[in-house]
């Protein structure tokens, strides 16, 4: 179990295949829910971005609070950073709109 | 939503109730602001509007206005609303003279609400220079009686709450947006009436929150809205899903939604309105916020403002407002309460944030505290305490060419 404040990321609900980083987490440290789940990054998650917390096959769900709120577009092994580069909408993709 | 943390709380004791006292208003509702409204009529008067309602900034004189010279049903009608809502003590309409408006019933439908009201046309009244002079004493012949103005006691339950997000981040479904969800739970269960918005922002929840809809025939009607926003959008090619959200950890739309969502509690939903309806009785609401009809006009609601428009066109007293980017907004008639996500947006903007909710992710606070930490800043709100984004001046408003068909069968079951 972690120690309070130890926690630098949460899993909104048992089953999810992602956390969330509470804080900036980096590159090769350990990322820890309070409840004990504890994996190495990657790579550097964000604050508010996500973790695979599982490996997450190619047209998996992402699942997020007990809900698909995107596609694996390819392999995303645990640890690493889930977001537009690797998961699809089910609905809009909004190619049009600009990222920094 | 779950907590992170149930660690022992180090957030300061909760304030003693404040008392809520409100202006009383002829049709049974209560303000908790006094506004004298400047309110222009067409683009062209706006100059004009602004010029007669800018030295009187920090006393109650707020402006809004319609830019639009072609007729408009929509527009016409939320101008009425706006102009008798329950904060709006009295009216200032100020017109070019030539515009489509219906100025004059306009006019008719505030004097039979009770306020205190004029027309001012400007090419009737020696244009700019006279129309401004004429205008300004007008407004200072008024300020002191709507200062001085009775109130009664003013209760939870008679407050109407609109909950709102923009430039929401990763972490705004994680913290400040579940908290005003539990803030949202706590005033409906203390009678009040809270409405969410924007169904573009609901897409892939529809499921969910039809489950919570008090009849069959509303749950229909929550996902009916939520599909009219898909094909709406899907037509237009652009959601409400932007590069700030990308920046900050949101992938999909769905992901967005599933945090926007959040706002909304856990309390069954009582009924769907649109913009100008008010809620016929206590409850949870969902405001559709997306013309109906054809796709015309464009984007629906081209940025926060317009959707914060009209939940106070349907009568909402305060607006509970999250952001992870860092929103500055506030709105002309309604006081706005911004909660923000993360403690690093709210230390670099702490003069506009009332409320961090990021004192969830630093392990400090747990949902439900900062949910009634937000209830207790509506309580100081609709005590007539300035929030953020007054003490600062804003006063956010825009209206623009919408359609909206009346209200299906089955969305008011109350």
């Amino acid at each position: 179990m972690g120690e309070p404040g130890a926690a630098n990321m949460i899993r909104l609900a048992a089953g999810d295949n992602v956390g969330i980083a509470l804080v900036d987490i980096a590159a090769g440290s350990t990322a820890a829910t309070l409840d004990g789940l504890a994996l190495r990054a990657l790579e550097a998650i964000p604050q508010g971005h996500k973790i695979a917390l599982v490996p997450i096959a190619p047209g998996a769900d992402i699942v997020r609070l007990r809900m698909a709120v995107g596609i694996a577009r390819a392999e995303i092994p645990a640890g690493r950073l889930v977001h537009v580069h690797n998961v699809a909408s089910r609905y809009l993709n909004n190619d049009q709109d600009h990222y920094e | 939503m779950n907590s992170p943390a149930p660690l022992p709380s180090t957030a300061s004791p909760a304030p003693a109730p404040v008392a809520m006292r409100g202006y009383p208003r002829a049709d049974g509702r209560k303000g908790i602001r006094n506004f004298l409204l400047v309110a222009y009529l067409v683009e062209c008067a706006h100059h004009v509007a602004r010029r007669i309602a800018s030295p009187y900034q920090g006393d109650g004189v707020q402006l809004i206005g319609f830019p639009g010279c072609y007729p408009s049903d929509y527009a016409q009608r939320v101008m009425e609303d706006l102009a008798t809502h329950p904060n709006v003590g009295a009216v200032l309409l100020v017109s070019l003279g030539c515009e489509e408006f219906q100025r004059a019933r306009l006019k008719e439908a505030i004097a039979a609400s009770g306020r205190e009201v004029e027309l001012l046309t400007i090419q009737s009244a020696g244009g700019t220079t006279g129309s401004v002079a004429k205008g300004r004493a007008w407004v200072e012949a008024r300020l002191a009686a709507l200062a001085a103005a009775p109130t009664v006691p003013l209760a939870l339950s008679d407050l109407v709450i609109g909950t709102k997000c923009g430039g929401s981040d990763g972490l705004s479904g994680v913290t400040i947006n579940p908290a005003v969800g539990h803030a949202s739970d706590l005033l409906v269960d203390a009678g009040a009436t809270v409405m969410f918005e924007e169904t573009c922002e609901l897409i892939g929840c529809e499921t969910h929150m039809a489950a919570r809809a008090a009849t069959p025939e509303l749950a229909a009607a929550l996902t009916a809205a939520v599909r009219k926003a898909d094909s709406y959008y899907t037509e237009l090619g652009h959601g409400s899903f932007g590069g700030g959200n990308i920046k900050y950890g949101l992938s999909t739309l769905e992901e967005k939604s599933l945090g926007a969502y959040a706002k909304s509690g856990s309390r069954p939903i009582s009924g769907v309105l649109k913009p100008g309806v008010r809620p016929p009785a206590p409850g949870l609401y969902l405001m559709d916020t997306v013309n109906d009809g054809p796709v015309r006009y464009g984007i629906p609601n081209i940025n926060d403002t317009q959707t914060i428009t009209e939940m106070v066109a349907s009568g909402c007293h305060l607006i509970l407002f999250t952001t992870g980017a860092g929103s500055v907004v506030g709105q002309a008639l309604a006081p706005v309460i911004k909660g923000v996500s993360n403690s690093r947006v709210f230390t670099r903007m702490e003069d506009d944030m009332d409320i961090n909710g990021g004192t969830i992710a630093d392990g400090i606070e747990g949902v439900a505290d900062v949910g009634r930490r937000i209830v207790d800043a509506v309580r100081a709100a609709a005590s007539g305490l300035p929030t953020k984004s007054e003490a600062l001046g804003h006063q956010e408003f825009i209206l623009s060419y919408k359609t909206y068909e009346p209200l299906g069968p089955g969305c008011l079951p109350v």
